[in-house]
């Protein structure tokens, strides 16, 4: 993961050469991702969290919820910032200290599914217009790392937000007050569901373990919302993807993002 | 004799006597004491510490298998499954009239490229020197990278070879094993290669357990037949 990480070209070899045979090294279909586990309200503190086992992957979001000001230019509207961070622990290449462009990219490719996809209604989410909003602010960490953190922490969030429950706020002089015991669930309009594909030779292959994100020549994750619609997109790598790839991916996303709604909305529902 | 393993941790009187301290034991008066977690083995005249988990800590002479993470113009440097990173001289593949400016390192070794190699010096004082200028070290060029905990390589190997030797024998595989707990394994049958894995992984799960040979020649001969 971490830009260290060598992969030994042994396993690259055997990696491609079973790709050509139209296999991958944990036996999965090109197109299956893991297996993945939701477990909702993790941080019981939380106004709402998700814990996300996506094969060896693992990851945990919390949501807290708190008034803030507004962006000066967006009065009308409450507050979404989405981080993430890598913790040593999750892999023996990840050092402490300040982010790696890797993990910034993170942050932001999660941030922008769910912004993108107007997950949150965020209208709903003002105190006092132009003064005070709701800033809802999810923060992930990477407690284990087997490929594909895109995903995991995108599930992670999503879940957590479902999940999670907003406490009221009403103006009291000039200062946003708390409303003791009135909670609503946060206003959602979407389901925002990240697929992740990696491109091994001429083979595009659904979320990567560790071993296959080490060997991919390109990636690209693209989220899809409720509709099918495509909402986000991020490109890595340093290989390209052609015109019909790049549609073969779009087709992907919305076929295997429709299943892990499914799962994700029964996260939601069996924390009710 | 005793010759009994017992469990220890670091502050653990393991036995008393005119015995040689070895691996993880000091001598305190004629007192040894672990210094480490492990199980401890007392032989004749000696008695160590096996620990039950830790990185590889090279030793010289030891055969170690490597894996290239970069290089300078100079040297290589080896991931060798250790807190010390392996540092391989380009003298020792290219010979004696290595020259910086007309030779590329990356023409012999590129990085991820595994290699079997021997500890050629080390002192804890600076990372251990590297050597594959021997017979039957170099380039692995075929295989399966498996990765074991360097306390299980004994264990691995068995008595005088005895449980490796199994392992081939049963699989037709070849087997090299790093005593940095990296093994490569290389086989002409995919359902060879899969068994001599298994195996090993067996012996890294359950190094602990006591009648672990005819565990691991029960699983052998088992899927043998099937």
């Amino acid at each position: 993961m971490a830009s260290h990480s060598v992969i030994d070209e042994l396993k690259k070899t055997q990696i491609l050469e079973l790709l050509e045979q139209g296999k991958r090294v944990d036996g999965r279909a090109l197109d299956e991702p893991r297996e993945i586990s939701i477990e909702t309200n993790a941080i019981p503190k939380a106004n709402g969290s998700a814990k996300v086992r996506l094969g060896d992957t693992e990851v945990l979001c919390g949501v807290k919820i708190q008034p803030d000001r507004p962006f000066p230019d967006m009065g009308d509207k409450g507050i979404f910032i989405c981080t993430a961070e890598l913790l040593p622990l999750s892999h023996p290449t990840v050092e402490t200290g300040p982010p790696q462009p890797h993990v910034i990219e993170l942050a932001r490719v999660t941030d922008r599914g769910i912004r993108e996809s107007h997950m949150i209604d965020l209208s709903q989410l003002v105190i006092e217009k132009d003064k005070s909003v709701v800033g809802v602010f999810a923060d992930i960490v990477v407690i284990d790392y087997d490929g594909n953190l895109f995903d995991a922490c995108s599930y992670a969030a999503t879940a957590a937000l479902l999940t999670s429950t907003t406490p009221k706020w009403t103006m009291v002089d000039d200062k946003p007050t708390l409303v003791d015991g009135e909670e609503s669930p946060l206003p959602t309009t979407t389901i925002p569901a990240s697929v992740t594909m990696g491109k091994i030779g001429n083979h595009i292959i659904v979320d990567p373990n560790g071993d296959e994100w080490d060997s991919m020549d390109a990636r690209i994750t693209i989220t899809t919302n409720s509709d099918g619609n495509i909402c986000a997109l991020q490109k890595g790598g340093s290989d390209g993807f052609t015109q019909e790839e790049i549609v073969q991916c779009g087709e992907i996303s919305v076929r295997v993002g429709a299943k892990i709604r499914e799962k994700l909305k029964e996260a939601q529902q069996g924390s009710q | 004799m005793e010759n009994k393993r017992k469990y220890v941790i670091p502050g653990d009187l393991v036995t008393t006597g005119p015995f040689r301290p070895e691996q993880n034991v000091i001598l305190e008066g004629n007192k040894i004491i672990s210094t480490s977690i492990g199980i401890s083995e007392i032989y004749d005249d000696s008695v160590r510490v096996i620990p039950l988990t830790g990185k590889y800590i090279p030793k010289i002479d030891d055969l170690v298998i490597g894996k290239v993470l970069s290089h300078t113009s100079l040297s290589w440097e080896l991931d060798i499954n250790s807190c010390y990173v392996g540092f391989l001289p380009a003298q020792d593949v290219f010979g004696r009239d290595f020259s910086a400016h007309a030779d590329e390192l990356s023409s012999k070794l590129k990085t991820g490229d595994l290699v079997a190699a021997r500890i050629a010096n080390f002192d804890r004082t600076r990372d251990p020197l590297i050597t594959i200028s021997d017979r039957d070290l170099g380039k692995i060029d075929s295989g399966t990278l498996v990765k074991i905990s360097p306390s299980k390589v004994p264990r691995l190997i068995g008595k005088r070879g005895s449980m490796i030797q199994m392992i081939e024998q049963a699989t037709n595989a070849a087997v090299t094993i790093g005593q940095n707990g990296w093994v490569v394994v290389s086989c002409e049958s995919h359902e060879g290669l899969l068994k001599a894995k298994k195996a090993i992984q067996m012996v890294n799960e359950k190094a602990h357990v006591a009648n672990l040979t005819d565990q691991v020649k029960k699983m052998l001969e088992s899927k043998s037949e099937s």
